[in-house]
């Protein structure tokens, strides 16, 4: 799906514009706009083929990756994401595999609102802080980790295409996924801007 | 069969055309190039014949002097392209001696097929090939030297031309490739 719209940007282009091109090389280019138009499109369509399977989950993570214990209190994995300014990061169990992620998200979801409504962003929570007089997050302040984590995580292989991680962003809807190497140890995790920048 | 006959609309772009500094880069090469061939021939191969090899060189001219960027006019393919061309109609008066008319379709597709399976395909060369064949008993007479002069000298004459005129314009660049 992904592929589908950047073949869209490269057709975008009419051939007007490829004379308008051809004009601005001097000399006679011996081929027509319409060839030129074909072969463009075809090699755009094997650099992306090319991008797809020569660009590895492994190339674009991001590494070391901080992670917590599941036993941890989730006030302590709060004040670890604020200092490393990240929104979500892997929850490991004792034996040091991924059990878990825990994001922001699952921050919001447990703090109940008064009305019983859950907190589906991050400004619903601020709406509801401001309106009562604090907000109401004493009740979670004892929960570990393991508590409120996601799991079981969505992971990737490190030799996964990065073309294969941005279509499991898109299907679960997450913003990022641990990487792990064949023995299924965390080696890396991988952002969705880690992908725009890969692909700039 | 409809899909046979649309294919005949064409319909699409054609190339715009070109500024009037190249036309006149075009005509200044052309000029140069086929003068020194032209000149060379009629003073050192008078024999009417022989000098047929110059309509060769005009079409070569068209591309080596007016479309310089253009695959089918670098080195490779305009000498090249050349000198198998010739060998190839020389080759094949001397397989059909006696049947001008095989002798001449024989070379010029001969000619085509073996310029493609040696990435040297320049459209003249068809012609060098049919000369070989049509050029009549002093051409004939050169046998496979008919290759060498006046068919490879002549290319090494125009080629020199071109290396020298198209690199003196600054919109230009010769060749995109030796080989």
């Amino acid at each position: 799906m992904k592929s589908n719209t950047l073949n869209q940007c490269t057709i975008g282009f009419s051939e007007d514009d490829i004379i308008e091109a051809m004009r601005d090389i001097s000399g006679y280019l011996d081929i027509t706009p319409s060839d030129f138009k074909e072969i463009y499109q075809i090699a755009s369509r094997h650099a992306l083929e090319r991008l797809k399977n020569s660009v590895k989950a492994e190339h674009v993570m991001t590494t070391p990756v901080i992670t917590v214990e599941e036993k941890t209190s989730i006030l302590d994995a709060a004040k670890l994401m604020a200092e490393n300014n990240i929104s979500g990061i892997p929850v490991l169990d004792s034996k040091q595999y991924v059990c878990g992620v825990i994001s922001e998200k699952d921050f919001l979801k447990k703090i109940i609102r008064k009305d019983g409504k859950i907190n589906s962003s991050f400004m619903s929570l601020i709406a509801q802080c401001l309106e009562v007089s604090g907000c109401l997050t004493s009740d979670i302040r004892l929960l570990s980790v393991n508590d409120i984590m996601s799991s079981p995580p969505v992971t990737v292989q490190k030799s996964i295409s990065i073309m294969d991680v941005s279509a499991i962003f898109e299907l679960h809807k997450i913003n990022r996924v641990p990487v792990l190497d064949s023995n299924s140890k965390l080696i890396g995790i991988i952002a969705r801007s880690d992908l725009v920048h890969a692909l700039c | 069969m409809i899909e046979f006959f649309k294919k005949m609309r064409g319909g699409k772009e054609s190339p715009p055309a070109v500024n009037l500094s190249e036309i006149l880069w075009s005509w200044l090469g052309a000029f140069l190039g086929i003068t020194a061939v032209a000149y060379l021939h009629y003073k050192l191969l008078s024999e009417q014949h022989i000098v047929l090899i110059i309509g060769s060189f005009g079409a070569s001219a068209v591309l080596i002097y007016g479309a310089v960027r253009s695959p089918l006019a670098q080195p490779r393919n305009f000498v090249g392209g050349h000198l198998i061309s010739a060998f190839i109609g020389v080759a094949s008066y001397k397989l059909f001696p006696d049947a001008v008319w095989l002798a001449s379709s024989f070379g010029v597709a001969t000619a085509i097929a073996a310029m493609h399976a040696t990435k040297t395909l320049h459209p003249p060369g068809g012609a060098t090939a049919l000369i070989a064949v049509i050029g009549g008993e002093e051409i004939h007479k050169l046998g496979f030297y008919y290759a060498l002069v006046p068919v490879g000298a002549g290319a090494l004459i125009m080629l020199l031309v071109a290396l020298i005129v198209n690199n003196i314009a600054k919109s230009r660049r010769y060749p995109e490739f030796w080989f």
